[in-house]
């Protein structure tokens, strides 16, 4: 009856002292959010438009993606291609083999997390440093981010000191997140102004312009390109939009949608290489072509990475990051979990309790519970389907097309409302593991419906 | 075949969603509108962790900027008329020269009263000048202040640098137990100055 993720969302729940705090922290988000979205008359029709303006550009991308590319060499910028993860390493280390890089200064980026690039890059000789505060206390913890957002939300300011006082040599016993950040702000000062090479993710590639479009809050981005002589861009195929007029629209929903903030700090657009530097741009593929030939599921290519249907899933918020078996979590995780290996990713759909709250507050409307259900039905196809649900489904099913068993059943069934404890939540029981279980009523509905209908049929009214 | 000819043919093999999706008609979308943009800005600007000044008829800048922060020394800018900078990030060797500066001078272009964003268009050889100095004066225009970001992008020009940023408030993380510190990696402050 247990999923791998179900597994791990116990093990969350009975030894992370900070459970309830972690729930709390992204209710506040989504609360956040709230406010947000409710301070603005056009909200709603922002999302509209989002939505059409997404499906518009995936449906579109080759011609999107040739625009955007022949503005961007006109630009002077070097344009690379990578069909995958393999490709898109082996891309990124031989730019900086050529300018002879030992360092490069990067700032978070959810596609080489999913390349594993950094791995790659250190086993090769490369110092790679995290400049987003969140993602560098995970990089020196040896540690992977648990939400695409707020990556270190669950290490606690006295992990961070310990692991400061020891990497950094701040001062012992202080935890002050004020002092921590300005710790950290000094020893990356160092890194920026050492490194050979800058890196940054791309929130948005602006077709009409050439643009690589970046958002922080804490000018990392920035700060890692400004000071380099190589730039080097990782980019989704998916991250283009049409024009400056369409960037509007997403630069106001992501940042709302995602910290409840009326937008990040900085908001970098990068047309051209510095002066006496270089720029280049990977576009990476990686699965996203086979994702456009999946009829229910293309969609997912909408997604802007704000992070919002991790904040207000309720099991997401219960169970962690880390108890997703892919390293996006929450519900686009398991999408997009499932979209690249349905049978290694399996155990996520379970993570869903179909309440549909992530599609009611995606800025781009991406149907994220509708496809999980579309998941959950084909998983005994691939083998996936859980043995004891799928015999209570079958039994179920065998009731229900029986009228006078299940009338039977019902009879009975307020018996169990009486039986011991034991005998009702234990492993046999899939309903009664980790719920409990419903009180039997001693006049089922229909019943009472079908004697309502013969009062009526008495007194003539039907 | 190249890379790029194998994804591109590859997407349109695989492109087989049905139905036609059209851009939307974007010039209809309406964004909020506020009687007063320039008080609303300034009262986001606040929100976002930033101060604002007016500049007076007949103020020196710079003595704006010395008072609004009395302990600096060091100080960065190529806008004409800043006298009290040392540094100009058009003549410096290298963006590490920088490093070290207590205020950054720019020059904003356009202020957008619903987020407190400003665009800073490069117009300087040494963009780091925007983000490591560590407190960030924006320079700008009580005319050129809109109610949203559609006005915005409408009016938004890149200089021939090729780069621009629209900033809000100072560089900020809550990374650390999700407690609000203004000053991550850049500025750790902003005083926007409102010119006429």
């Amino acid at each position: 009856m247990s999923t791998l993720h179900s597994k791990a969302a116990q093990r969350f729940l009975e030894t992370n002292k900070n459970a309830r705090w972690h729930d709390d922290t992204f209710w506040v988000l989504r609360a956040k959010r709230d406010v947000m979205a409710h301070e603005l008359d056009e909200w709603e029709r922002l999302r509209d438009v989002a939505c059409a303006i997404k499906r518009h550009t995936v449906t579109h991308l080759d011609r999107y993606l040739e625009q955007f590319v022949g503005n961007a060499e006109r630009n002077g910028i070097h344009v690379h291609w990578a069909k995958d993860a393999e490709e898109f390493n082996q891309t990124v280390l031989s730019m900086l083999r050529k300018q002879g890089v030992k360092k490069m200064v990067k700032s978070k980026s959810m596609l080489t997390e999913e390349c594993g690039m950094n791995p790659y890059l250190e086993s090769h000789g490369i110092d790679v440093v995290e400049t987003d505060l969140g993602e560098r206390i995970l990089q020196l913890m040896h540690k992977r981010p648990c939400h695409i957002v707020v990556p270190a939300v669950h290490i606690t300011q006295e992990e961070v000191g310990h692991l400061f006082e020891e990497k950094l040599g701040s001062e012992k016993g202080n935890y002050d997140p004020t002092y921590l950040t300005y710790q950290a702000r000094l020893s990356l000062r160092d890194e920026f102004m050492t490194a050979g090479a800058g890196m940054t993710g791309a929130n948005f590639g602006v077709a009409e312009t050439g643009d690589v479009v970046v958002c922080t809050n804490e000018g990392n981005a920035d700060m890692s390109t400004s000071m380099p002589k190589l730039q080097i861009v990782a980019m989704g195929l998916e991250k283009i939009v049409p024009d400056y007029k369409s960037l509007a629209v997403f630069q106001r929903l992501l940042c709302r949608a995602a910290t409840g903030q009326p937008t990040t700090s900085f908001t970098s657009h990068f047309r051209k290489a510095r002066p006496g530097a270089e720029m280049h741009i990977i576009l990476v593929d990686n699965g996203r072509t086979d994702i456009i030939g999946e009829p229910e599921h293309w969609e997912t290519l909408k997604c802007i990475r704000c992070g919002s249907c991790m904040n207000t899933c309720p099991v997401y918020r219960r169970s962690g990051g880390y108890s997703y078996t892919y390293f996006i979590p929450g519900p686009i995780g398991i999408n997009l979990g499932m979209l690249k290996d349905k049978v290694r990713y399996a155990d996520n759909v379970s993570a869903c309790t179909l309440c549909c709250s992530c599609d009611n507050v995606c800025p781009v409307k991406v149907n994220l519970s509708e496809q999980i259900y579309c998941w959950r039905q084909g998983l005994d196809s691939i083998g996936k389907a859980d043995l004891v649900k799928k015999s209570m489904s079958l039994g179920m099913k065998y009731l229900f097309n029986h009228p006078q068993m299940y009338d039977t059943a019902l009879k009975f069934a307020p018996i169990t409302n009486h039986l011991p404890h034991v005998l009702m939540y234990n492993k046999l029981n899939g309903w009664g593991y980790g719920h409990e279980m419903p009180v039997f009523k001693k006049q089922p509905f229909h019943e009472i419906a079908r004697n309502i209908l013969k009062d009526e049929d008495k007194k003539g009214n039907i | 075949m190249s890379t790029k000819e194998e994804i591109l043919s590859r997407y349109r093999r695989n492109m087989k969603v049905k139905g036609q999706y059209d851009m939307p008609d974007l010039d209809a979308l309406n964004g909020i509108e506020y009687a007063d943009a320039v008080s609303q800005f300034i009262a986001m600007s606040r929100t976002v962790g930033g101060e604002v000044v007016t500049l007076e008829p007949g103020a020196d800048v710079n003595e704006v900027i010395r008072k609004a922060y009395p302990e600096a020394k060091v100080f960065a800018s190529n806008v004409p008329g800043i006298a009290i900078a040392q540094r100009n990030p058009d003549t410096v060797e290298s963006a590490q020269e920088l490093n070290g500066t207590d205020v950054g001078i720019v020059q904003g272009d356009v202020g957008v009263a619903e987020n407190g964003c400003i665009w800073v268009p490069q117009t300087m050889k040494e963009r780091a000048v925007c983000f490591i100095s560590e407190y960030l004066v924006i320079l700008l225009s009580r005319n050129n202040i809109v109610s949203n970001m559609h006005q915005a992008y409408c009016r938004i020009r890149m200089t021939d640098y090729g780069y621009g940023c629209f900033i809000s408030g100072p560089s900020k993380t809550a990374d650390i137990a999700q407690a609000l510190v203004m000053g991550a990696q850049a500025a750790r402050g902003v005083t926007v100055i409102l010119t006429d």
